[in-house]
């Protein structure tokens, strides 16, 4: 009981930041259109390199299904997370935040996961009509399914490792690059522009052993039509791992900031 | 001409400086754009080439957008942020000087970070662009050519926020324009490729620039010119249209 309370506090947070996103229509639809957008220029460019055979043993309609759902657990997310993060650690204001009766870290996840959520949720519907439209059905019903709990679990997993990775600027007091960067080995390592079949066999190998794999190749994997239920057991774990480096990180960092603050 | 010369040095000083925090600006673009290249380099190196598309164009076309693109953002950083100031009331303080307002307000800021995006530019053609004098010379013409249009553009959509009063129709148009100038046109068919000559004319950016310096033809280098001519008449336009409509940036002369 007393380890369920926390939990269902932080569901609060998590609602509200969904609902205030889903009240701004305008900052919604500019989402949705710039995700339709790179969708249709990722997957046209797939779908022209698959024309003839599958490449790496997707099909293009498998790669434009694969695609849809890389780009909206990505899109999902605010961009410059890491960045406004930083900022924030930087300028103090999450000093404020410790008043609060709960974990800061815990609070902040829970918020941008909620908000998150809301976004995917438009996203992928609008991307699963998109690949319906330009390509056809998804390659397997079964993996479409096991790809939307997949997808939640990408989210928070990102969610939680940014968290981690901004935690550098009670540090060095500047994350802003720091988000460039990290994108980077999302793009790449995790699979969001390319299956990771596709990489070089070394490359392949390692990226399939880093956690960015859980944030964008895994539910792109299972909507593409592969049945793996075991890349969800992967996503948990690393979920896990990235969930206390954050708490790990915020928590060093709040001593700090303590000692700092006088 | 000597004003805007001025503005411009006084821009770049205040810019560089941060030596160390500039540098590490550069650094991190220029890591950015590596990242891109290892995609297009693992994609063509699985399928070969498409639709007449291989490495070495594909290395051309980034080399083209990333100098043009890297310019315009860079030098001309103001050219993403004009929804912002004038949503801001930032323009009073340029209507105030006895300046041509757009090219004052085009070159008062730079933005580090995409210095690096010129610097890879260069780089990348003359690593990959097999530079001849030929070459070259059309390289940065193109180039010019593309950093004219890409403004032109850009000032034409961020100026729609003097009749509409929002700015996110300026911002969707510079993020899809810059994602689609990184793709040929080739790769799309019917109305997107049409609307990427047209509406959108990323295709103008980069894609026409790279076939030109690896085929010129007076034809293709006669619409490049003509689109960059067009755009940059179509941001002046709506940008003087519509500094009409702009009153003031006080808050309290706004309803």
């Amino acid at each position: 009981m007393s380890r369920a309370r926390p939990a269902r506090r932080l569901g609060v947070p998590a609602a509200l930041s969904a609902q205030r996103l889903l009240a701004d229509r305008g900052g919604l639809a500019f989402s949705v259109l710039f995700y339709v957008v790179v969708v249709s220029a990722l997957s046209g460019l797939w779908r022209a390199a698959a024309g003839r055979a599958p490449v790496a043993g997707y099909s293009a309609v498998a790669l434009t299904w694969y695609i849809a759902t890389s780009e909206a657990a990505i899109c999902a997310i605010q961009i410059r997370l890491i960045e406004e993060i930083g900022d924030d650690i930087a300028a103090g204001t999450v000093a404020v935040e410790l008043l609060r009766p709960l974990s800061v870290v815990a609070v902040r996840i829970a918020m941008q996961t909620g908000r998150a959520l809301a976004r995917l949720a438009c996203l992928i519907g609008c991307g699963a009509v998109l690949a319906l439209l330009v390509a056809g059905s998804p390659p397997s019903g079964g993996a479409v399914l096991l790809a939307v709990p997949s997808l939640v679990l990408a989210v928070a997993a990102n969610v939680s490792l940014q968290h981690a990775v901004a935690a550098m600027a009670f540090w060095i007091r500047d994350a802003r690059s720091a988000w460039f960067i990290y994108q980077k080995f999302i793009f790449i390592l995790g699979g969001m522009l390319l299956p990771l079949e596709v990489l070089p066999s070394a490359l392949h190998t390692a990226a399939l052993r880093l956690p960015f794999m859980a944030m964008a190749y895994a539910p792109a994997r299972l909507a593409s039509g592969h049945f793996e239920p075991g890349l969800l057991l992967v996503q948990a774990v690393w979920l896990v791992v990235m969930l206390a480096a954050a708490t790990a990180a915020f928590a060093a960092g709040q001593r700090r900031l303590q000692v700092v603050g006088g | 001409m000597t004003q805007l010369a001025a503005t411009l040095r006084s821009s770049m000083a205040d810019a560089f400086a941060r030596r160390a925090s500039f540098w590490s600006q550069v650094g991190t673009m220029v890591a950015n754009d590596a990242a891109w290249i290892a995609f297009w380099v693992i994609f063509f190196h699985r399928v070969g080439a498409v639709r007449g598309w291989d490495q070495h164009r594909i290395l051309l076309l980034f080399a083209v957008l990333t100098t043009s693109a890297g310019f315009v953002l860079g030098v001309l950083s103001n050219t993403k942020r004009i929804p912002q100031l004038v949503n801001d009331g930032a323009l009073d303080e340029v209507l105030a000087l006895p300046v041509s307002p757009l090219p004052h307000l085009l070159v008062r800021r730079i933005d580090s970070i995409n210095l690096g995006d010129v610097l890879f530019g260069i780089v990348l053609f003359a690593v990959a662009g097999h530079p001849n004098p030929e070459r070259t010379l059309v390289f940065v013409v193109a180039c010019i050519a593309s950093a004219v249009l890409l403004t032109g553009f850009l000032v034409a959509t961020g100026s729609l926020v003097f009749f509409t009063g929002s700015g996110q129709l300026g911002d969707m148009s510079l993020h899809t324009m810059l994602l689609l100038a990184n793709y040929p046109a080739e790769v799309f068919t019917g109305y997107t490729r049409a609307l990427l000559y047209t509406a959108v004319p990323a295709a103008f950016v980069a894609g026409v620039p790279a076939r030109l310096v690896d085929h010129f033809t007076v034809a293709k280098g006669a619409a490049l010119l003509t689109a960059a001519v067009v755009m940059a008449v179509l941001g002046w336009t709506v940008f003087s249209l519509g500094l009409r409509r702009y009153t003031s940036g006080s808050a309290w002369s706004r309803g």
